[in-house]
């Protein structure tokens, strides 16, 4: 098995990339640690056009799974405040009927760190503390 | 005592055993003539095993592996390792990978990745629980499952947290407040 040495390409372009959020850094480790390829934001997917035919309104995923050909969107809002990205996901389902994609709400990525005991983190990850923190 | 801290029972002693009963002579009758080889991975998988070979009515053989789990250290380290092997070669052997619980799919599906370039006769899954709302990798070979998971932190029956509850002869809910503090 090889390990990602910190000169490696892939450590290198991992530095590279600039999460929006600690939760997406920390589900990318996850993903690393059970060496599941990924891609941060690979696609912008079109959900709305005005008249001339400009995009309106998109969504981006946070995560494509290459080998499962999955998107994974990591949504830490509270169950109460999601209504809009709910209904993005609904449209980007409509239009785009092939596209597989799973939505890990703030409860699941809760329950995802206390299954790998991170229980302790969940306030800097999914908190209000994560909310607080400076990231990209 | 753990039962305190289990605030509602999912699947009862009586039920898993009978289950278990279930898949026992499903595995019997799909594997004659075959002679199984059971792998299972340490530790949480100990109580499942142990009662489903005993309901397995042909001849089978088994082992174990142990394997690194992410956690707050992994971040560091880098990717899932074995800590102990198979202690006997398993190609052109038929094997049955024993689970205790399938989440993510992303340790099993590592797990299955490796043991396929070891060129087994078959590889397919059995597994007690399944948690497939929180499926990350499809397409798995799960051939047996036991019961269907809701997405509930549930111990006993070998499932722990931070090892403890394994000997808890139910599968239940542990109470929030124990791990959320």
């Amino acid at each position: 098995m090889q390990s990602v040495t910190p000169s490696s390409p892939e450590q290198q372009e991992r530095k590279e990339i600039r999460f929006a959020h600690p939760s997406e850094e920390e589900f990318s480790h996850i993903l690393d640690f059970y060496k599941i390829e990924w891609e941060y934001e690979p696609q912008t997917f079109p959900l709305a056009w005005d008249e001339e035919g400009n995009v309106t309104e998109a969504f981006t995923p946070d995560f494509y799974l290459r080998q499962q050909d999955l998107y994974v969107e990591i949504t830490t809002l509270r169950q109460e405040l999601v209504t809009k990205k709910n209904q993005k996901l609904r449209r980007l389902r409509e239009l785009y009927p092939d596209i597989d994609i799973k939505l890990f709400y703030r409860r699941d990525f809760g329950r995802l760190l206390d299954k790998y005991g991170l229980s302790g983190e969940r306030g800097g990850l999914i908190g209000q503390e994560a909310l607080r923190k400076p990231y990209a | 005592m753990p039962d305190s801290d289990i605030v509602e029972v999912l699947f009862s002693e009586g039920q898993i055993q009978a289950r278990i009963r279930e898949l026992g002579a499903a595995i019997s009758e799909d594997y004659a003539g075959r002679t199984p080889h059971l792998v299972g991975v340490l530790r949480g998988v100990v109580p499942f095993m142990a009662d489903l070979v005993r309901t397995i009515t042909i001849p089978l053989t088994l082992d174990f592996i142990a394997i690194s789990r992410y956690g707050p250290s992994a971040r560091t380290r880098g990717v899932v390792r074995f800590m102990k092997d198979l202690d006997e070669p398993i190609a052109g052997r038929h094997i049955l990978f024993v689970e205790d619980v399938v989440d993510t799919g992303l340790t099993l599906n590592y797990i299955l990745h490796t043991l396929q370039r070891r060129y087994p006769a078959s590889l397919q899954v059995c597994t007690l629980l399944d948690r497939t709302i929180r499926r990350l990798v499809n397409d798995l070979p799960i051939a047996y499952s036991g019961f269907d998971l809701p997405d509930q932190f549930v111990v006993g029956y070998g499932l722990d947290y931070r090892q403890h509850y394994r000997n808890v002869p139910y599968v239940g809910i542990l109470d929030p407040r124990i791990y959320l503090d």
